[in-house]
């Protein structure tokens, strides 16, 4: 009983050093690369520092409204996004680390996220970009409304902020390959709403100054109605 | 025969003409700037007007047509549409007067063409109607001609709170920067002696910044900022142009664009100048045209306090906390207005954001446009309770607000940092 069980283990052991041994040059290999990944990683993240601050990205970004003003202790958006293509070249040194190990479950895996990486890259930039680019329209709206009168600037400042994030969300998915035609009508139900109750909220909310308004210009001709008067030559 | 602008009661007024001065040989080379028919229109009897008061000089009248590659200059006998069909019609300019950006501007081929026929003087006109009563050539154009100056800007009889950007913001800008008190720093017209275009023409912003080169904020930085003789006419009641006003945000981003630009660039000189005013020839009478109380301060407060109200994230990134609260304080007191002073912090913090780029410079300008119009609110309110002297006491506040507050300016543009917002 005692030597067969002693055999058992004995066989046991010795396969799993055999398979060991089997997978040890490609576990070597996956370090390896791994340890290449994260120098390659250090190396870009030192260039895309640089290549940030050639192009005077923070302030760039800041000026844009993109990013909050510089706060001492706080990672500003060049280290951000430096740090980010360091972490996506290690992520994708230890894929392809995986792909070379003898297991066919962790190559086949390995393979297929990495058939993925440029997609979830090129999403990535698409919500980057999206929630960026929303700043700066809802700044610009915002700016446009008041400057126009509309007391209710904020709320449309707003409305174009969450219609440019929910288009971007939307691209971003749809090039994760993730929901399908299901999101296409998810996104054209929500986007088609935010529209309908920005038009409701600012038609039912400013109906009367919109008829006083009409009222106003079809008594003074066209001569235009602002606060700034309409036939001033400011400059 | 008109009679000469530089005239004994100029000189009594303590305006005391160039000394040396002698006439200049040359041709005389006048641009028409404005709609193509208008300018069209005005360009014969200008040319008329022109060789009679300054015969026997020759005399050459253009006009400036604006098209997709840039502004060339056309004589005005081979423009537009004429009894022998001779050339398309021009392509219009943009509607607006003043703080013309250099790529609209017919200056640079005005000054080419001065230079290479040896012109006495070069002006540029706008070709609305002047004012008929006002020998406004003889003015704009003696004192470059006759009198030894370089440049001749213009100033106008208007209605108090008309030009407003202009008397409470650019010329005391210019006033402080420069020392020069010019009524009206951005009008579209201007005399330029020959001298001073071929010292413009050697500049190297024609090469390195073209698009910004020959605008009339650039002309100002340069011939104020160096040697240059500079006067002012006062060239009667503006020559309004026709059809309906720009937008007044885009106006002011227009204007203060130049202008702020301008105050980036020439940083080094206008900071070792040291203040103080210098002493500028005027030619002709000044004063206000009757008018001016459409203006509703109620509705521009009103606008103001909307800005306040929903701007102030983005102000706080310009504006500094003790401006903020002086802002809410004068929110609440509506009837006293800004004090000068504050109008100059906030203009000066503008000036700053757009030369550090706190703010998209567009959005940054546009974001203005409700500060102006509650100062604009005060503006209004003393043009309807003050008589003429009273308001020019209130304008002349103003700028001395801006001359008071220069060491504030210096302090916040070399460091710009320095609160934080």
């Amino acid at each position: 009983m005692w030597e067969q069980t002693k055999s058992t283990f004995l066989a046991a052991v010795a396969s799993i050093v055999q398979t060991f041994a089997r997978l040890l040059p490609g576990i070597l290999a996956m370090l390896l690369l791994v340890l290449v990944s994260v120098l390659v990683a250090l190396v870009a993240r030192g260039l895309l520092r640089r290549v940030c601050a050639r192009l005077d990205v923070d302030r760039r970004l800041r000026e844009w409204g993109m990013a909050a003003p510089a706060v001492a202790g706080r990672a500003g958006p060049s280290q951000l996004i430096a740090r980010l293509g360091a972490w996506t070249v290690v992520a994708t040194g230890f894929l392809v680390g995986l792909s070379v190990l003898e297991s066919t479950a962790a190559s086949s895996l390995a393979l297929r996220l990495l058939d993925y990486v440029p997609h979830a890259v090129v999403g990535l930039v698409i919500v980057v970009a999206g929630l960026a680019g929303s700043r700066a329209v809802e700044r610009s709206v915002l700016i446009g409304a008041v400057n126009m009168g509309l007391h209710s600037a904020r709320l449309l400042g707003l409305g174009a902020r969450w219609l440019v994030q929910v288009l971007a969300g939307a691209m971003a998915l749809e090039q994760l390959g993730i929901g399908g035609t299901i999101l296409t009508a998810a996104f054209a139900v929500l986007f088609g709403g935010i529209v309908l109750s920005l038009s409701l909220a600012v038609g039912l909310g400013s109906r009367d100054i919109v008829a006083r308004s009409l009222e106003k210009r079809l008594e003074q001709g066209d001569k235009a109605d602002t606060p700034a008067g309409g036939q001033t030559h400011h400059l | 025969m008109p009679e000469p602008s530089v005239r004994p009661e100029d000189r009594e007024a303590g305006h005391e003409a160039a000394a040396g001065s002698s006439l200049a040989p040359g041709p005389l080379l006048v641009a028409v700037q404005g709609r193509a028919a208008a300018a069209l229109a005005a360009a014969p009897p200008l040319a008329e007007g022109l060789r009679s008061r300054f015969a026997p000089r020759e005399i050459e009248v253009f006009i400036a047509d604006v098209g997709p590659e840039g502004v060339a200059i056309v004589p005005w006998e081979d423009a537009g549409p004429g009894p022998e069909g001779r050339s398309p019609p021009l392509t219009p300019p943009p509607a607006s007067q003043g703080a013309v950006a250099g790529s609209a501007s017919p200056l640079g081929p005005l000054l080419r063409l001065g230079a290479a026929r040896g012109a006495a003087g070069m002006a540029i006109v706008a070709a609305e109607a002047h004012d008929p009563s006002i020998d406004w050539l003889d003015l704009l154009l003696s004192p470059v001609v006759e009198g030894g100056y370089d440049l001749v800007c213009p100033a106008y009889r208007r209605n108090r709170t008309a030009g407003a950007i202009n008397s409470g913001i650019v010329a005391p800008l210019v006033r402080t920067l420069w020392g020069l008190a010019l009524r009206q720093p951005l009008g579209t017209e201007m005399a330029i002696s020959g001298s001073l275009a071929l010292r413009l023409l050697e500049d190297d912003d024609w090469r390195r910044r073209p698009a910004e080169a020959g605008s009339d904020a650039w002309l100002l930085a340069k011939a104020l900022g160096g040697e240059a003789r500079v006067a002012q006419a006062w060239l009667g009641a503006w020559p309004r142009p026709a059809g309906e006003p720009e937008e007044l945000s885009q106006t002011l981003a227009r204007a203060l664009g130049l202008v702020f630009t301008e105050m980036e660039r020439s940083a080094d000189r206008w900071q070792r100048m040291g203040g103080g005013l210098r002493p500028l020839a005027s030619f002709g009478s000044g004063g206000f045209e009757p008018g001016g109380e459409e203006l509703d301060p109620g509705r521009l407060h009103a606008a103001f306090s909307l800005g306040l109200r929903e701007l102030e994230p983005i102000w706080s990134l310009v504006l500094p906390p003790a401006t903020l609260l002086a802002l809410q304080r004068a929110e609440r007191g509506a009837a006293r207005g800004f004090d000068p002073g504050l109008w100059a912090r906030i203009v000066y913090d503008f000036a700053v954001a757009h030369m550090a780029r706190t703010v998209e410079r567009r959005q940054l300008l546009r974001s203005l446009t409700p500060l102006y119009l509650g100062w604009l609110a005060g503006l209004a309110r003393s043009a309807a309770t003050l008589d003429d002297p009273g308001f020019e006491a209130q304008l002349e506040a103003v700028a001395a607000a801006f001359e008071r507050e220069r060491r504030y300016l210096i302090g916040r543009w070399r460091w710009p940092d320095d609160f934080n917002p």
